[in-house]
């Protein structure tokens, strides 16, 4: 069980340093939004499994899961509200210079 | 496993640094708000992970519940104000 | 009711007087909040969206892979570009699922929603092909969920 869960925790380790690779490199606002976004649906999904699996069938494990829901309906919702208010704003996407 | 909680918690607060460089430096004012919905996720997973190294999961989990939903008001009244105003 | 479950979800102990508490405090804040939702979600709709959300998982974990393919590349191949999806969505339920479940979807956001026709930041041709695409996948799934509640839209 303990390795399954180091496994869990390498594999979200992987994508929450991938997203902020990203989080620098890219080259805009909703670019970089994207790679949030990576990092809340996958990174924060697997890790908070492999502490789920270490911890066993317990009441916190329940807790865990209550916290994983949350952040699955919370952060589209701070996703969209950014995009939108850059949107309105009016700033404009960038794009891929064209030869 | 010790060991490897540690070395979890710090590459946790190095990308939180990660994410810290992208608010000081983001050349419009919605990069700095998207690189602290950045580090309040971060912040979430560090608190259960700090919470695991504790052996107190049970005390953590109900703190971290909490800032998930504070990151949830502080983001959306960043965003509607900025949506109404313009970006400066 | 669901308050009360969640209350004792996240107090977790069985003592009879946080129940009490917990019973007193669900109920004040469901009679304060009565008649605000014109929606009320029924067992067997509960019951299909459960049934939608591992697809929902084998999405994301498609998707994400191939964004840090992407964002791993030493060349950054991306092509970022708005996109307008017109859907046959007529239930609000239905057009906020589909919403968050774009938005859900690493490499597709949600940019503005009107009525049933949402403007979709997409990062990459592929990425946003399943919606606007010739296949919307996703978009018949979610009108299969909701096939016989009466539109609202």
């Amino acid at each position: 069980m303990t390795i399954l869960s180091i496994a869990f925790i390498v594999a979200g380790l992987f994508f929450l340093v991938v997203a902020a690779i990203g989080v620098i490199r890219l080259p805009d606002v909703f670019c970089r939004s994207h790679a949030v976004s990576l990092t809340d649906s996958l990174g924060a999904f697997l890790m908070l499994l492999g502490i789920a699996f270490y911890e066993g069938l317990d009441k916190n494990t329940l807790k865990i899961l209550v916290v994983l829901s949350l952040l699955y309906i919370l952060n589209p919702v701070i996703a969209h509200a950014t995009i939108r208010a850059a949107l309105r704003s009016g700033l404009k996407p960038w794009r891929k210079e064209t030869p | 496993m010790k060991t490897f909680l540690f070395c979890v918690l710090v590459l946790l607060v190095i990308l939180i640094g990660v994410y810290l460089y992208r608010v000081l430096q983001g050349p419009t004012i919605f990069d700095r708000v998207l690189g602290l919905n950045g580090i309040s996720t971060k912040a979430i997973i560090l608190l259960i992970v700090m919470g695991l190294y504790f052996e107190r999961v049970d005390m953590f989990i109900d703190i971290s519940t909490g800032y998930a939903l504070l990151n949830l008001v502080g983001a959306l009244a960043v965003n509607k104000y900025l949506e109404e105003k313009g970006a400066p | 009711m669901a308050l009360f479950v969640f209350w004792v979800l996240l107090s977790a102990s069985f003592e009879w007087i946080h129940l009490c508490l917990g019973l007193v405090c669900s109920f004040i804040v469901a009679w304060i909040n009565s008649g605000h939702s014109p929606f009320v979600p029924k067992s067997r709709l509960a019951v299909r969206v459960l049934l939608y959300l591992p697809w929902l998982f084998y999405k994301i974990v498609q998707s994400s892979l191939h964004l840090s393919k992407l964002i791993l590349h030493p060349a950054l191949p991306i092509a970022p570009q708005l996109m307008t999806v017109e859907s046959r969505l007529n239930h609000h339920a239905a057009v906020v699922l589909f919403g968050n479940s774009i938005t859900l979807t690493p490499g597709t956001i949600t940019a503005e929603v009107d009525r049933n026709t949402l403007i979709v930041h997409a990062m990459d041709q592929e990425l946003g092909e399943d919606l606007a695409g010739g296949k919307k996948e996703m978009e018949t799934k979610i009108a299969d969920i909701f096939r016989d509640v009466e539109p609202d839209l």
